[in-house]
């Protein structure tokens, strides 16, 4: 009996010690880069589902861009756009934190291109990001598109809409950025805690447990995009007001 | 990322039919989700890696890298199934440690279902990491052209992954520019050159498309890219190879 409990007392030291490991290189690490659910991780009920959710915005999203695209050159800057979003991720941005980061874009590209088109164009980003940065998932692409593709977007796009005339541009943008990176961070949360709900406290609970460790990463991540998204914007409408206005992003 | 791309396109496997080697990554992918436990999961792991490294001849260290780039996530991820917080000590004995004012505590089964989550995940990403890591994306788009997607997703797909590394070097450039003027030595001044960066590859993007229009419309382009296919080796052992996959994760699921 005695041997049996300084076993289990070993395994709780073990399991306590390595939890606190995890917890400081997050912690010290803390480069936070964008929340992407990784391949296999969500059971396959809760897969699709997630595609279920995304398909009628991705087929409304298609139909825009068919119509946008009717133009020859519209499609060659749609996909230049598309490299663009992609390519942002990479950009090395300074991190409040103190390391640095990367931005998603989410918000630059809802504001410059519309809830509709970064559907779609999110969504390719988020399959390249899987292919080629082995980044996300082919089957996690449903869950990781709408929290990155459809919710960010259309909630920048929706609080640019609406706040754009009422407050200063500026603030609107960080807004809109910085509230679109959170809003991706709670839906990504929210699609954890309903595929693995807490034992004891349910749903809730598991989704605060979620949103409190991913917060050490995802809520600098908010506030330095919404600060660089901001500067971003500034730069672009004194250096290319002519192609934002061509965008339909009147200043 | 450009690790992942060198080696689809420099690796053994590189002329064997997309379709062939999707497919297997595909079947293996969706036996990790249905038969949903842990020895399937390391199996996965264990045939994909295999077939990367002995076959394909990617190296054992790339291989492994890849598949350990979102072992954070994964971590951190998992530990939160594992574990719950609390107000008050939970029902199972010993699973419960005190912190401060409240209580961290797990169970056998959540610790399982965690394990499993995890297992799971690691096949996954080593099925996706064989696909990718065999196939360029340029025979994955041919592929998906085959099966019918729509054209234009297709010239989406094939014009952004083409421009990707062009704005890409362009990025790089700038940035090393910008760093050797002490552009990145504060807070603040990285912000400024960071947003400088961005809305400088913004334009470049928006530049490159109009040029990009120009050249196609001298060529005669009318809306629609065409490329002429690669053309692709059938491997029958391939077959050979999918069904001992798919006979081991039956056997790893029943007897273990």
């Amino acid at each position: 009996m005695g041997e049996k409990k300084l076993w289990l007392r070993w395994t709780r030291i073990g399991l306590f010690s390595f939890c606190l490991f995890i917890l400081t290189t997050q912690v010290t690490w803390a480069k936070p880069v964008a929340m992407h659910i990784m391949e296999g991780y969500l059971p396959l009920s809760w897969c699709l589902f997630w595609f279920v959710l995304a398909l009628p915005f991705w087929l409304f999203g298609f139909w825009r861009v068919q119509k946008i695209t009717q133009k020859p050159e519209k499609r060659l800057l749609l996909g230049l756009c598309g490299a663009f979003v992609f390519v942002l991720s990479a950009l090395k941005m300074p991190s409040v934190t103190g390391s640095s980061s990367h931005p998603t874009g989410t918000g630059l590209g809802a504001i410059l291109f519309g809830p509709a088109t970064m559907s779609v164009l999110g969504t390719i980003v988020l399959l390249f990001q899987a292919l080629l940065i082995a980044h996300g998932g082919l089957t996690t692409l449903g869950a990781n598109a709408f929290s990155m593709a459809i919710v960010g977007p259309c909630l920048a796009f929706a609080l640019w809409h609406t706040l754009k005339d009422r407050l200063p541009q500026q603030i609107v943008v960080f807004l809109a950025a910085a509230l679109a990176d959170l809003a991706t961070y709670v839906v990504t949360a929210t699609q954890l805690a309903l595929a693995y709900p807490d034992p004891v406290g349910g749903f809730w609970a598991a989704w605060l447990k979620f949103a409190t460790i991913f917060a050490l990463t995802q809520i600098p991540l908010a506030i330095s995009e919404g600060i660089l998204t901001v500067l971003i914007f500034n730069a672009l409408q004194s250096d290319a007001a002519v192609d934002l206005q061509l965008l339909g992003v009147s200043s | 990322m450009y690790l992942i791309d060198r080696y689809a396109y420099t690796n053994r496997l590189r002329e064997v039919e997309p379709a062939q080697k999707a497919s297997l990554a595909i079947v293996v992918l969706l036996l990790c989700l249905l038969l949903d436990h842990p020895s399937v999961g390391l199996l996965a792991v264990f045939w994909m890696w295999g077939i990367t490294t002995f076959w394909a001849k990617v190296p054992n260290l790339v291989f492994g890298k890849i598949l350990l780039a979102e072992g954070l996530f994964l971590l951190v991820a998992g530990l939160g199934i594992a574990f719950s917080i609390n107000f008050a000590p939970q029902i199972s004995p010993n699973w419960n440690w005190q912190i401060g004012w409240f209580w961290l505590s797990s169970n056998p089964l959540a610790v399982e279902t965690a394990l499993r989550a995890v297992f799971r995940a690691f096949g996954g990403a080593a099925a996706m990491n064989f696909l990718i890591l065999t196939t360029p994306l340029v025979d994955q788009i041919d592929l998906l052209h085959r099966m019918r997607v729509p054209p234009l997703l297709i010239d989406l797909m094939t014009l952004i992954y083409r421009s990707i590394f062009i704005l890409l070097a362009s990025l790089e450039r700038m940035y090393t520019a910008q760093d050797c003027r002490l552009g990145y030595s504060s807070f603040w001044r990285s912000m400024k050159s960071a947003s400088l960066l961005g809305s400088r590859l913004f334009i470049e993007a928006y530049h490159r498309s109009q040029r990009l229009h120009l050249a196609l419309e001298s060529r005669g382009y009318t809306g629609d890219l065409v490329f002429l296919p690669h053309s692709y080796r059938h491997d029958q052992r391939f077959y050979l190879l999918g069904i001992s996959v798919i006979l081991s994760f039956i056997f790893a699921r029943l007897w273990l």
